[in-house]
């Protein structure tokens, strides 16, 4: 494999300023829903006292969780010296620290009170893995931040093998964090289960795989660069493994459930009887999130198909969407069981399923992380060089015959 | 080390809310600002209460009974809200184990909601911070009340006395005695957070009486069983003073 040139966007075609246009309107849109939740109160959102986090969560934990994912291709280069991912680790990473950035900023704006930022920086309650995935998410920035310069500033480039290690071992235990935020809660059946931190990292992989093939497949397209199949067939490949991983997890933890009789009521309504919960997993989660792209990606006939492996990496985002929506939201409308096997009634929503309906500025505020994330990749590509001058058969596969 | 809690009498709580409303009453008139409420006339209304009275039934129907069952923070000595929160805002105090919320600490990231497994915490949807009982911190210890008066709203206002406030820690004192004598227990010990506040059960008194109780031996009808009865076709005395 020759050396790897690369380049910037041109960046001047109205088509690219079009893109950070429609981006930054949906920003504002984002910040507008966030001024008027905040001015109105916590009482205009879907979200009530039953159901604390809603649909800006799940934007956020689904970037945030996409976001270590997104290393991936930089990993299995650095870390597993695979050569082919070599030339795309740089856009791995700035994916990895896009997402990261979009997840976070949803997040932040979420919180009851963003303002109180700096309290949140400088009180630390180390006992707290909320308190820990706030330095987790800080040493992403930093670990990958690193390895960015290192890939691309040719005097510290001897380093990078153990910035890419670092940041490896540090998306590792980012999203053993994330998972554990859920793994960690003992008080709702649908949560408190070691294989949480150990499932994120394996949706992690999913996802942010799905978003890195989308972004290439995008930038290389509208820039009429070379992108060869067997870089795209490889992560394809890879993807599937991914993919089949996630229904492996969901599996083993639904029977899990299933096989402790105090969780039955829980995966009753989370399988069968929880309405559009039990619609989002089934369809959302595992048909349109797994069976169909695993059946897509290992379809005879459509093997080189950009435009199905395009729909594939959609059709996968959904289904995370779904899957964080049904781990989120589902398990906190499932109620509380404070006397098992009495029908308990009062006039606060006590042992009933919770309702929510996300409202419009939640959606706003999520789609708003989204916007970001893209603006940032978008505007990157423009002012460093990421992306390689081609990812033709030729250059990128190291076996090819020059 | 000090642990004031309540202890809730099941037996004679009625369901009547007055501890919802007194507290509620209480809490939104304090310097810590108000307690939110949103459409509170309509169909749906929310808004942040400290003290909530569930409500179930016991046994099948036509043989039921009702148990009110009023939850607030139980103040647990293993409180776990208080390790989850990022900020430390949430803390449970040494000196009387009152377990409470630092609102200029707390960036309303509402994990301890999430922790909490009584469903003891809220969010105030105004001022966006997570609340909680406060166990009336700012009247136990007000030495401008009267001491009698010194004790949470609701404790105060409950019509039957069923809510009590003590040290829980303190063997002498009148909750413990309670809890000793009554059979008080706390809510889901299983869980481990040994929560402070206490309930007693409901308890019907049962007696046995034997048939022989109900005889009463020196009965004096037993003597004027004895005496000569008249005929059934012969005047009685009944019959002569019958004007």
């Amino acid at each position: 494999m020759s050396k790897i040139e690369y380049t910037s966007l041109e960046g001047k075609s109205p088509a690219y300023f079009g893109l950070l246009g429609g981006l930054a309107l949906i920003m504002l849109l984002a910040l507008a829903s966030v001024f008027y939740m905040e001015h109105e109160g916590h009482h205009v959102t879907g979200m009530t006292n039953q159901i604390v986090w809603g649909m800006p969560h799940v934007f956020a934990i689904f970037l945030i969780v996409a976001a270590s994912g997104a290393l991936n291709v930089a990993s299995i280069a650095s870390v597993f010296r695979k050569k082919i991912y070599e030339p795309m680790a740089r856009l791995s990473a700035l994916l990895a620290v896009a997402l990261l950035a979009g997840g976070l900023v949803v997040l932040l704006l979420d919180l009851g009170r963003p303002d109180r930022l700096i309290i949140a920086m400088t009180y630390y309650n180390f006992k707290s893995i909320f308190a820990w995935n706030i330095i987790l998410y800080t040493g992403f920035f930093g670990f990958v931040g690193a390895y960015l310069w290192t890939m691309m500033d040719h005097n510290v480039y001897r380093f990078k093998p153990y910035a890419g290690f670092f940041a490896f071992i540090w998306r590792l235990i980012l999203t053993t964090g994330t998972g554990s935020i859920f793994g960690f809660l003992v008080a709702r059946s649908a949560y408190d289960a070691a294989l949480m931190a150990p499932m994120f990292i394996i949706m992690s992989f999913s996802f942010g795989l799905a978003i890195f093939l989308l972004v290439l497949m995008a930038s290389y397209r509208w820039t009429n660069m070379e992108l060869g199949d067997v870089v795209v067939n490889r992560l394809r490949n890879l993807l599937g493994v991914f993919v089949a991983s996630v229904l492996y997890f969901t599996t083993v933890y639904h029977l899990t459930n299933l096989y402790a009789t105090q969780h039955h009521g829980v995966e009753k309504f989370l399988l069968l009887e929880g309405g559009v919960f039990t619609n989002i997993f089934w369809v959302g989660e595992i048909l349109i999130g797994g069976i169909i792209p695993l059946i897509l990606i290992y379809a005879p006939g459509v093997k080189n198909s950009r435009n199905t492996l395009g729909l594939i990496c959609t059709m996968i985002i959904i289904g995370g969407m779904s899957k964080i929506y049904t781990i989120l939201i589902a398990g906190q409308a499932y109620p509380m069981e404070l006397f098992p096997g009495y029908e308990v009634s009062s006039s606060f929503y006590d042992g009933v399923v919770n309702g929510y309906t996300p409202s419009l500025p939640e959606i706003l505020l999520g789609l708003g992380g989204v916007a970001m994330t893209l603006f940032i990749v978008a505007f990157a590509l423009k002012v460093l060089r990421f992306l390689p001058v081609s990812l033709a058969d030729s250059v990128a596969d190291p076996h090819s015959a020059k | 080390m000090t642990q004031l809690a309540l202890v809730i009498d099941l037996n004679v709580c009625v369901g009547c809310h007055a501890c919802v409303t007194s507290c509620k009453e209480w809490n939104t008139s304090g310097t810590a600002g108000f307690l939110s409420d949103y459409n509170p006339y309509d169909k749906d209304p929310t808004g942040t209460f400290f003290n909530r009275v569930q409500t179930f039934e016991v046994g099948e129907y036509p043989n039921t009974q009702t148990v009110h069952f009023p939850k607030s923070c139980l103040h647990c000595e293993e409180p776990p809200c208080v390790p989850v929160c990022p900020t430390g805002a949430s803390y449970k105090r040494e000196e009387d184990g009152i377990v409470l919320v630092d609102y200029d600490k707390c960036i309303g990231c509402k994990y301890c909601s999430w922790a909490c497994p009584y469903g003891a915490r809220e969010i105030d949807e105004n001022q966006k911070v997570m609340k909680k009982c406060t166990l009336c911190v700012d009247r136990i210890y007000d030495e401008t009340l009267p001491e009698a008066e010194r004790k949470p709203a609701c404790v105060l206002a409950c019509p039957t006395s069923a809510r009590l406030f003590g040290d829980v820690n303190d063997p002498d004192s009148m909750v413990s005695e309670q809890i000793r004598d009554n059979g008080g227990y706390q809510l889901m010990p299983e869980w481990g957070t040994k929560p402070a506040n206490h309930y007693l059960p409901r308890r019907k008194t049962n007696i046995t009486i034997h048939r022989d109780e109900l005889t009463r031996v020196d009965n004096p009808l037993n003597k004027e069983r004895k005496l000569p009865m008249p005929g059934d076709d012969e005047q009685t005395l009944d019959d002569v003073m019958s004007w």
